[in-house]
């Protein structure tokens, strides 16, 4: 029963959280630098489940002999639509999501009781290319949500009332911001988005207690710092893009934050020319200064839009007899990298082969990592030039996923699609789209005979042999993976708005469900008194609906995919 | 369906940001009074349009600096008493584009000026702008999410996830100068405005 509120009391109630909270204040156990670095298996307290990004949990009460059973036990509208792509954060019983539209709901992680909600308003001026947001962190007894104005806002996790906020960069001028912070070592660090806008990217940390800065680094160099040679007209590097659009991996052991950057600002690389590092690269940053202590960078002279944006895995690998302390990416440009965490910080080159068909790449220098670039297949300034994969690469963000059980990395990745394009030279404008090729001018093509488009890889981790995969033929590929101890893949993805479970062996498939919209949010697993769920948004939106629309008038794809977002919790029926 | 506002003033949102995006509604809109900024307050009848980019950055637009056909070129409202361009908020951002009068629907052509059509740059789905052109459609097309607008007819939704029509800015001409002829013909801006 509704009662008719005036709207200012009921605009501050809602802001300030609500009083019909049945979860008790003192219940929220602080989340410590000692929690995150060895998170609790009943937990999921970040948004790639630890600070190796594997994506991975230690459960196994749901596994191959049983994850036939499960079922639905709760679910929550979010109340919006566009793509959901966070996956619930859960510390002990307590969960945390974030939706597109700047929303954090706080949640009972075992009867979805709602506890309170965020919403922050969006400046009247705004514009969102990706509305969305992948997660939020937590750290003492707050959660932080990275707002798509580019602002930095910590909550009180019992509240859901503002601490404090922190303005990141200026959204009038193509910053945003869509990544899960990641806190370490008492600092919240976050990267901006805006590639397509004629940003210079940078990773930002800030004081978790009060939000001051405490060191920023960009990903562009300026002139005389290191690098800045590889930008040699004069000028570029301030609009160079390399956007840090992705949450980073972390290695306390050597306090070395790993993040990734994005593509080269303008897309076409002969309006900058050099090797314009930082872009497409993953940079390893000294946690405490943010100092570049090493960098690899995947190709040179970005131009096809193939953003390096996720940060490798930390997995050690065995190479010629030998454990590597290793870095594990497979990224944008169709290739699947093994690279080496140095003593000094910096990142070495180990191998790399191809996952997708690629055309790009003539060669990589089996030393040195480098590619030699099929110029046929390189854009430019008034030359058109056709590529594989297309700009959305082999796989975009969604995350890969390595379980330890079975030595193997799982990667969502998407096939027999190209793309074609020609550079203009354009003009800036703050705020407004800056690649010099508009969107409706972007050739997007798939192979029509292809047998898939979307599929899941399992790869072992040491040999790089192709274990299984499972491919999709009505479909691309747009979820995040999830892996357990239970010998569980867990993933959604497709167009066709199933959840998925799958044999993490064998590649079988054990479990599906059809839910609400299609799920492009990472699923993510917890328990509560003794009880393991699974749990994952299904909200589709984004560029998988933009690429669906495209697909629908290429292969008659069904475009009408509904939207709206849906929180799922499952767990074993009795 | 096109809300309809009479008044001059147009239909910028004042600033109940905080409850339309917390309720989804806005039962009421505040106007900005012209005379608190005027960089801010939304087009006025006898405005002209001043060129966002492009060679003549800055200057009026008149009715031959638009390529016949498309594509459409993107402008600010200016006071031709003070000079003041309205660029203080990114909701009184137009868009301008020529065709022969009688490519134009009816209602269109009511409001256009020697062929000129103005409207909201601003996409309704999400709010960027539709500054883009396709080439194929003969279109305008929004630079997020791929909604296309007929600027012949209305700049109705002809393709992509808009929920509604461009608003229309109605224009006369004075002599080869498109002039605002009465504010926005509807809301600017996505919902969640």
């Amino acid at each position: 029963m509704t009662k008719f509120i005036a709207p200012v009391s009921l605009a501050a109630l809602l802001l300030a959280g609500t009083a019909a909270a049945a979860y008790a204040a003192s219940d929220y156990t602080p989340v410590t630098d000692a929690r995150l670095a060895n998170p609790e298996p009943q937990n999921w307290l970040m948004t790639r489940g630890n600070y190796k990004g594997w994506s991975y949990s230690p459960l196994d009460q749901i596994n191959t002999s049983n994850v036939k059973n499960l079922v639905p036990v709760w679910t929550f509208s979010t109340g919006v639509d566009s793509g959901h792509e966070s996956p619930p954060i859960v510390n002990n019983g307590m969960m945390f999501v974030s939706t597109p539209y700047n929303q954090v709901i706080a949640l009972n992680a075992a009867t979805g009781e709602l506890i309170w909600r965020y919403k922050r308003p969006i400046p009247e001026g705004f514009s969102a290319l990706h509305n969305t947001n992948r997660g939020v962190a937590l750290y003492g007894d707050k959660v932080y949500f990275a707002a798509l104005d580019a602002v930095l806002v910590a909550l009180d996790a019992k509240t859901g009332k503002p601490a404090w906020e922190t303005k990141v960069a200026d959204w009038h001028t193509g910053y945003y911001m869509t990544m899960a912070p990641l806190v370490e070592k008492g600092k919240v660090l976050v990267g901006v988005s805006g590639g397509e806008f004629g940003v210079r990217g940078s990773v930002q940390a800030f004081d978790a207690e009060n939000g001051k800065l405490v060191w920023q680094t960009f990903s562009i160099p300026a002139p005389g710092e290191p690098g800045s040679n590889t930008w040699e007209k004069p000028d570029t590097w301030k609009r160079g893009g390399g956007s840090t659009w992705m949450t980073g991996n972390y290695d306390p052991s050597t306090n070395t934050v790993y993040w990734g950057t994005g593509n080269g600002s303008p897309w076409f690389g002969d309006q900058r020319p050099g090797d314009n590092l930082y872009t497409a690269s993953t940079l390893a940053l000294d946690g405490d200064t943010g100092k570049i202590k090493g960098y690899f960078q995947y190709h040179q002279n970005e131009s096809w839009d193939w953003d390096a944006m996720n940060a490798p895995m930390l997995v050690d690998f065995q190479k010629n007899g030998a454990t590597v302390h290793g870095l594990l990416s497979p990224q944008r440009n169709g290739y699947l990298y093994w690279l080496e965490r140095k003593a000094d910080g910096g990142i070495g080159f180990m191998n790399a082969m191809a996952y997708v068909k690629q055309n790009v790449f003539k060669s990589i220098d089996p030393e040195t990592g480098r590619p030699v670039v099929d110029m046929d297949h390189k854009p430019g300034t008034g030359k058109e030039a056709s590529f594989c994969p297309s700009l959305w690469g082999g796989k975009d963000w969604p995350y890969e996923a390595y379980n330890p059980q079975t030595g193997m990395v799982y990667v969502p990745s998407n096939d027999n699609h190209c793309g074609h394009m020609k550079g203009t030279v354009q003009e800036y404008v703050p705020g407004q789209w800056w690649t010099g090729v508009a969107i409706p001018d972007i050739g997007f093509t798939v192979d029509k005979n292809a047998a898939f488009y979307g599929e899941i890889q399992a790869f072992d981790a040491n040999s790089g042999k192709r274990a299984w995969r499972v491919l999709y033929p009505s479909s691309m590929m747009w979820g995040s993976l999830l892996t357990t101890a239970g010998n569980l893949v867990f993933g959604g993805g497709t167009n066709d708005r199933e959840f998925r479970a799958y044999d993490a062996r064998t590649g079988d498939q054990l479990w599906h469900f059809k839910t609400n919209s299609g799920i492009i949010a990472p699923p993510s697993t917890y328990a509560v008194d003794g009880v393991q769920y699974v749990a994952v948004q299904s909200g589709y939106g984004v560029d998988p609906a933009f690429q669906e629309g495209l697909l629908s008038n290429l292969l008659g794809w069904q475009k009408d995919i509904p939207q709206g977002g849906v929180i799922w919790v499952f767990a074993l029926s009795h | 369906m096109v809300e309809q506002r009479g008044n001059s003033c147009g239909c910028k949102l004042g600033r109940r940001s905080v409850l339309g995006a917390c309720l989804g509604m806005v039962p009421w809109l505040a106007h900005a009074d012209e005379t608190s900024d005027p960089a801010a307050s939304p087009p006025q009848p006898g405005d002209r349009l001043v060129f966002l980019t492009g060679e003549k950055k800055g200057q009026v637009v008149r009715v031959d600096d638009l390529p016949l056909g498309g594509p459409q070129v993107q402008a600010y409202p200016q006071d031709p008493k003070s000079g003041v361009v309205r660029n203080g908020s990114r909701l009184n951002l137009v868009v301008l584009a020529r065709f022969a009068p009688e490519d134009l629907s009816e209602e269109t052509r009511a409001r256009s000026a020697h062929g000129v059509v103005a409207y909201s740059a601003v996409c309704t789905h999400q709010g960027c702008p539709v500054n883009m052109w396709s080439n194929e459609l003969h279109v305008l097309f929004c630079s997020c999410h791929g909604s296309m607008y007929d600027p012949k007819n209305g700049a109705q939704v002809v393709g992509g996830p808009a929920p509604r029509p461009l608003p229309s800015l109605p224009l006369t001409a004075n002599s080869d100068i498109p002039v605002v002829a009465a504010g926005f013909t509807a809301r600017v801006g996505p919902e969640r405005y």
